[in-house]
């Protein structure tokens, strides 16, 4: 294998800045000498580090006189140690840091799963990562799309499943948590995620905790958690651009033609990243509009993206974000029959929401001292949005205030403590529930200390407190205990076990509403669902050949709230499932010894049961495939990726509707020419029809071009 | 004579033998190492192309229905101004408890004397087909009939539909709809117990709170249904929504697996007091009347219509 991989050495620069404690550099790629933005920098067995920006640089300040161990690692890269660095260092030596990229990973990616910066391989917890990489391979805009690809994940609808974590409840609350750079991202009243928020072109990375994670995140964290880190500024001026351009194919059938007109697509992406002074900024904007392959789905949209990071004191810096979308966008509950799959019900015609949602976070990190980091995290979540439906027109805003200060004590080098404190406030005006405050307090704690040399404990626990000015309170306490074991350098054994809980959201408490003849009811005295997971695992990396995962879980579920017509056909959420899901998940990458050829393939069995009605768990398939195989040669990529999602055994709303497994093959060819990418791309290439949802088809087969620069 | 020529012969005899036999040694344990790396990363490469194409036996996936039933709806009186739409609903099971067991089809041209329609569905065998109103800003209320088919003279056993199979339309599915019949929304309606005696029928599903103006009903549509209530039980609230008039029977209904509904499916009336002849009569006087206090006895060996 070494005449495989020429390039495999790294050579490293650094820049010791001439003030004392400092350590500034920059990462590239070693076969291109590509900046590399998203690397991982972290000294070791201290609480300080960062991620690179989008020129590849880097800057660690306020470290205390001594001898460091450097690790920079990221996704698809041979991860880099620099051992013995002297700090205060040689005033204007200066290095260069080469990443060498690897077709196989290697274990040793940094997470922030637990809250910190942490090795992948130190968590153990099951966790998943998509890189800017994969985003580009890709070229989806939108996350959940992205995540499809992700093994153990499936949606249905806008719905996120990570090992059917969450079934479908009608787009009210989620029981997998989304963060946008660490903030919980869920408006106050549907409570449900908004993937449209932050396009995947502003997105480093994103980061999928499997399992209960509640111990940490509190709320929503019943199934998992999604952490999407956007892209940090640049320190020299650079300007991405995108323009991508699609079209919709015919429908298999003739029935299902429900127009002569063109179907098409297209967005266009700029963002620009430079510094001002002693502030690195980034401005990003966006416009994404579609006809839609179906009636009522169409949508343009608008986004705009805004960061700035600037270190304060030599101990302390700070960064705000801004993300903003607006856009208006067709709806259609569902089909107008089988017969007419792509059509709508005909009074439904034009029926379409307006959306405009905005974020803001400020960002204080401050490294009181070598072994201790305080993060101060202020967040504003503004979600407004107006149905204008032939039956009734509704028009709602949630707003969300959240504080969380956060400590990272390296008590040893074998010893971490995470605590922190979150508060939110939830302000919901709106005709769908209602005007309502809801409250919301808590406390954690996460110990992780090495009792081996190879054997690694973490315990932690998470008090929530809830208060709703109907008067209805609610409290729950969510501990999580982990293990991980480097059996060898090249095999790892995990064990995880935590709680997660999941209140109600505003929408199922209060919905009282009438759409397409169908009464929502409320429910004031909704309880949280609860949940514990386990999960057993191991991680084999047999060299260049293979990186294997192999993971088994169960997760029990108590009290899941479900949409349950009463006996006036008023359609309420009540608590009733006592559920389980147990299953094997395993995830391999291997090199098939032809260069430049790499092979994915997941695969996901799952057991999914109502125990109270005795019967399978609704909305959640019993299997899940994903393979990908990818080749490069020179400047060009090519890259074909199946997905199959076995049939749900069984559904809630329409059960004598067709159902049937979803298998989707998309097809992917990219050339480089130097700062310019043109890729083109084939979705669903054998037009297969399938729904998630119930009587909603997913997007038929369709063609886009993409071309994308760096200047 | 031993000459030493033949033993520097011999000797290079054996060393060509021993590297020849070492040469062959290594290559072949080059060649094995070279193939059994390889043979595994290609049989890896294989199980993925495998896996893929086991399940890229790849399909259409879903196909539009062709097969239903069709037939002509025939309106009989006026159309109400608060008609919101109308349209043909199947249920598997009769009444619906669900929104699961019914198929809607498209909404009906309204304003007309006689509807062709088609219903496209898949196979299913259909106990009831009729014809609902609904109210403009209320919802679906699928006990809202103006209409049901039926294939015999006994109007209180709806029609049974059977599709068969994916490419059979079943056809002259023909109803008549009387608008009179449209229910407006009111609060209006009639509150009290249902207490049983004796041993529930083995078959017993659900059941239904019924009123009708007639103390001898014609069929289902002079009746008002309420909403199933699900057997056993000894006693049970009840709410039944009623449009303003005079009730003169007010009763239960039990709806029994495979059994038809007749009159013969009444098992409790309401009587103003104990031993009355009659059922008792109730007046709903406007649309915000509610009577309160209404009690119903069920004997299952003493139905009023046994017989």
């Amino acid at each position: 294998m070494k005449q495989l991989y020429p390039l495999l050495l790294l050579f490293a620069t650094f820049v010791f800045s001439q003030t004392e404690g400092r350590l500034s550099g920059q990462a590239v790629d070693a076969k291109t000498g590509e900046p590399l933005p998203g690397v991982n920098i972290l000294l070791v067995d201290t609480a300080i580090g960062q991620a690179t920006d989008l020129s590849g640089r880097f800057e660690l300040s306020g470290i205390p006189a001594g001898v460091y161990t450097l690790r920079a690692s990221m996704v698809g890269y041979r991860s880099l140690q620099i051992r013995s660095i002297h700090i205060p260092a040689k005033p204007g030596a200066r290095f260069t840091l080469a990443l060498e990229p690897i077709l196989i990973q290697e274990a040793d990616v940094v997470v922030t799963a637990a809250k910190r910066r942490q090795s992948i391989q130190d968590s153990p917890n099951s966790v998943g990562v998509l890189t800017s990489r994969d985003l580009v391979q890709k070229n989806e805009i939108y996350l959940d799309k992205m995540l499809e690809n992700a093994s153990g994940v499936n949606f249905i609808g806008s719905q996120i499943n990570i090992r059917g974590s969450s079934g479908y409840n009608y787009g009210a609350g989620t029981r997998v948590l989304m963060l946008i750079d660490g903030v919980p991202v869920l408006p106050g009243d549907s409570g449900d995620l908004k993937w449209d928020l932050v396009p995947a072109t502003q997105v480093e990375r994103v980061e999928i905790i499997k399992g209960a994670g509640s111990a940490l995140y509190g709320s929503s964290a019943l199934g998992g958690v999604v952490n999407i880190i956007t892209k940090s500024a640049t320190d020299r001026p650079l300007t991405h651009l995108r323009f991508s351009a699609g079209l919709y194919d015919k429908p298999s059938f003739p029935e299902w033609r429900w127009t002569d007109r063109l179907l098409h697509f297209d967005d266009m992406d700029v963002d620009h990243s430079r510094r001002i002074g002693k502030s690195q900024i980034l401005l990003a904007a966006g416009r994404h509009q579609s006809t839609g392959y179906s009636q009522n789905g169409s949508y343009q949209r608008m986004n705009g993206s805004f960061k700035w990071f600037r270190p304060v004191s030599t101990h302390a810096n700070l960064t705000l974000a801004a993300n903003w979308e607006a856009g208006k966008r067709g709806t259609g509950l569902m089909w107008r029959s089988q017969r007419r799959a792509l059509e709508v019900s005909p009074e439904a015609v034009g029926d379409h929401t307006h959306s405009d949602k905005l974020s803001v976070n400020a960002f204080h990190q401050w490294a009181a001292r070598s072994t201790l980091a305080v993060k101060t995290r202020l967040s504003y979540f503004r979600n407004y949005w107006k149905n204008i439906f032939h039956d009734n027109i509704t028009a709602s805003t949630a707003q969300k205030f959240g504080l969380e200060i956060q400590g990272d004590y390296q008590r040893s080098a074998v010893h971490v403590l995470t605590f922190g404190t979150e508060e939110t406030w939830d302000q919901v005006q709106s005709g769908l529930v209602g005007n309502h405050d809801q409250y919301g307090l808590s406390a954690y704690v996460q110990d992780e200390r090495r009792l081996l040399r190879t054997l690694s404990l973490t315990l932690g626990g998470r008090y929530d407190y809830q208060h709703i000015d109907t008067g209805f309170r609610d409290e729950k306490f969510s501990p999580k205990a982990g293990l991980v074991w480097q059996a060898h350098s090249s095999i790892s054994a995990r064990f995880s076990s935590g709680k997660g809980f999941r209140a109600a959201s505003m929408s199922e408490r209060f919905s009282d509403s009438i759409y397409s003849g169908l009464r929502l009811a409320p429910n004031p005295e909704l309880r949280s669902e609860t949940a514990w997971s386990h999960e057993i695992g191991a991680n084999i990396r047999l060299g260049t050949l293979m990186n294997l995962d192999i993971a088994g879980f169960s997760s029990d579920y108590w009290n899941l709230i479900e949409p349950v017509p009463d006996e006036a056909q008023n359609i309420q959420f009540i608590n009733v499932t006592r559920a389980r899901i147990s299953g094997l998940e395993t995830m391999a990458k291997f090199n098939p010894g032809i260069r430049g050829l790499t092979c994915d393939v997941s695969y996901t069995l799952m057991n999914p049961r109502d125990l109270s009605l005795n019967e399978t768990l609704a909305y959640r398939p019993r299997r899940l495939l994903q393979t990908g195989l990818a080749y490069q040669f020179g400047p060009v990529e090519l890259s074909v990726d199946y997905r199959y999602i076995s049939r749900l055994d069984q559904v809630k709303l329409y059960p004598m509707d067709d159902r049937v497994a979803q298998k989707t093959v998309d097809l992917h060819i990219g050339f480089q020419w130097q700062a310019w990418h043109l890729s083109g791309h084939v979705y669903n290439l054998f037009n297969h029809n399938h729904t998630q949802m119930e009587r909603t088809l997913m997007p038929i087969r369709h063609f886009v071009l993409t071309l994308r620069a760096a200047v | 004579m031993h000459r030493p020529g033949q033993a520097v012969h011999k000797a290079n005899a054996w060393f060509l033998a021993c590297f020849f036999v070492f040469f062959i040694r290594s290559m072949a344990a080059t060649i094995a190492e070279f193939f059994l790396e390889s043979a595994m990363r290609k049989g890896l490469f294989l199980i993925t192309g495998l896996l893929a194409l086991g399940g890229c036996s790849l399909d259409d996936g879903l196909q539009p229905t062709r097969s239903g039933f069709s037939g002509t709806i025939r309106f009989k009186n006026a159309w109400p101004a608060q008609t919101d739409q109308v349209l043909v609903v199947a249920a598997t099971r009769f009444p619906p408890s669900a929104i699961a067991d019914i198929v809607m089809s498209d909404p009906l041209p309204l304003h007309q004397d006689s509807v062709d329609y088609t219903l496209f569905t898949t196979p299913q065998l259909f106990a009831a087909v009729g014809v609902v109103w609904k109210e403009k800003n209320q919802p679906w209320d699928v006990t809202n009939l103006i209409g049901l088919y039926f294939d015999s003279d006994n109007l209180f056993n709806p029609g049974k539909v059977h599709v068969r199979n994916r490419d059979e339309m079943v056809e002259n599915i023909d109803i008549e709809a009387d608008l009179s019949k449209a229910k407006r929304k009111v609060t209006s309606g009639i509150e009290g117990m249902l207490r049983t005696r004796g041993e529930w029928p083995p078959a017993s599903q659900s059941l239904l709170m019924v009123a009708s103006k007639p103390i001898l009903p014609f069929g289902l549509l002079d009746i008002s249904l309420g909403q199933p209530i699900e057997a056993p039980f000894d006693s049970s609230r009840f709410f039944l929504n009623l449009q303003p008039g005079t009730y003169r029977l007010v009763g239960a209904l039990l709806i029994e697996k495979g059994a038809d509904i007749g009159l013969s499916s009444v098992v409790g009336l309401y009587y103003k007091k104990a031993g009355d002849l009659f059922p008792g009569a109730i007046t709903i006087a406007s649309d915000t009347t509610i009577i309160r206090g209404v009690e119903i006895h069920i004997d299952f060996n003493k139905r009023p219509f046994a017989g």
